[in-house]
């Protein structure tokens, strides 16, 4: 098998002159559409970066205390829809993932048909010194995980169901199947192994994608010495975003 | 006209190059440059070409109003991919709550006849096998180049790049016994 050749049949694809056009064409069309559209998100943005400084300045107090009140630090990080990795160290601030209208499905997305979950792409990880395991339990909602099935272990009903892959969706004609696997409300890892798992947070929501009041994580960090320490993360809705902060 | 500034620093013999967001019309330069290299990406991780020119041009279309100031070409073109394949995921799972209707004849994009197995096999790959592996083989990628462009460790990305080449040969050889 000579892998060099997937070069060679990727690049005999070409995009027609036609749609090359269209593409230019609508371009600048959404374009002039955006520019007034955007200086109102401008203006947003400066209100909120005010609201947020006059927010610290006033809390800062708080903010401190927060901070030292455990030898850890608590990393939430997601990848918003232009690539670029938004990451917070969570404090008691709130730190907020934005999700515009039109983009809520590039960091947060709900699946339809009754589910009431809002899937995120919100991950955690800690940093600390001489840790040896952590601890996450969510009191609503669940982690998840994203898992790769083959045609034959989709076709596994029994197994399937003992590993928990409760959505399966795949390309037409592919033996090759994506999965949504449920991780559950807690689980536990070891603070160097914390690269290995890529567990997300699914949220419930209701119908129309207001997430519950009240959802807590809680972090249970395992120290070497067999010390422990505790910190409360709560998820909270803002409009079109997700925030979280530590209680 | 994507305009590019060279900025020389007197005294220092290093030539600082910096492309500005494009204003005007850049757009017609920019799809000339870019447009093929991401359709080409798109319509093979979407496997659909009315999903995989959306998704150019919302890619274009961010470049073209929230672009950064990029350090040179490479980092522009990366910055374009990290967006598509981005954009791509989000429509696949857009896509996943909305089902749609792929075609089967994708290969009616490629000129080459001896070209359509592989493409079909690369198509079928999950997403973050084949985008790894388009990265690799297409673009001419390193390893922690795909892992910068893509957000993920250097191990995810070479783990994902020998799946990739794993399942594409299995299916290979169940195909040609």
């Amino acid at each position: 098998m000579d892998f060099d050749k997937i070069k060679d049949a990727v690049n005999s694809i070409e995009m027609s002159k036609v749609m090359k056009y269209r593409v230019i064409d609508n371009c600048n069309s959404v374009r002039k559409e955006r520019k007034t559209q955007l200086n109102y998100k401008r203006w947003i943005s400066i209100a909120s970066i005010l609201a947020i400084i006059l927010s610290i300045s006033i809390l800062i107090p708080s903010v401190n205390k927060g901070l030292v009140s455990t030898n850890f630090v608590i990393t939430a990080y997601a990848i918003n829809d232009d690539g670029n990795e938004f990451r917070e160290n969570l404090s008691p601030e709130k730190a907020i993932f934005e999700l515009s209208t039109q983009e809520r499905i590039g960091v947060v997305e709900s699946v339809g048909g009754g589910a009431n979950l809002v899937f995120t792409n919100i991950m955690l990880k800690i940093t600390g010194e001489d840790i040896d395991s952590i601890e996450y339990t969510i009191n609503k909602g669940k982690f998840i995980e994203d898992v790769i099935l083959t045609n034959e272990e989709r076709a596994d009903r029994e197994w399937i169901l003992t590993e928990k892959i409760y959505i399966i969706y795949g390309e037409l004609g592919s033996e090759i199947y994506q999965g949504i696997k449920e991780i559950g409300n807690t689980y536990t890892l070891m603070y160097n192994e914390q690269d290995k798992y890529e567990y997300t947070l699914a949220i419930p929501s209701d119908a129309k994608g207001m997430i519950d009041d009240d959802i807590i994580i809680n972090v249970n960090v395992k120290y070497i010495d067999g010390n422990t320490e505790q910190e409360d993360i709560m998820v909270g809705q803002e409009f079109d975003a997700i925030s979280l902060k530590l209680k | 006209m994507l305009s590019s500034c060279v900025l020389y620093v007197k005294g220092v013999d290093k030539v600082l190059q910096q492309s500005v967001r494009p204003t005007g019309n850049d757009i017609e330069e920019i799809v000339d440059k870019y447009g093929n290299m991401l359709f080409k990406l798109c319509l093979v991780i979407l496997c659909n070409e009315y999903d995989a020119e959306d998704a150019v041009q919302e890619t274009l279309i961010k470049y073209l109003t929230k672009a950064p100031t990029f350090n040179d070409i490479e980092h522009e073109k990366a910055w374009l991919i990290t967006v598509a394949t981005n954009q791509c995921k989000n429509m696949r799972r857009f896509h996943f709550m909305h089902p749609h209707v792929n075609i089967s004849n994708l290969q009616l994009y490629s000129k080459d006849e001896e070209n359509y197995g592989l493409l079909d096999l690369l198509m079928k790959l999950p997403n973050k096998h084949k985008t790894v592996l388009l990265l690799y083989y297409v673009e001419g990628y390193k390893v922690d180049e795909i892992a910068n462009i893509l957000k993920v460790s250097v191990s995810a990305t070479k783990k994902r790049l020998q799946r990739g080449r794993e399942i594409i040969r299995d299916r290979y050889r169940k195909e040609n016994e």
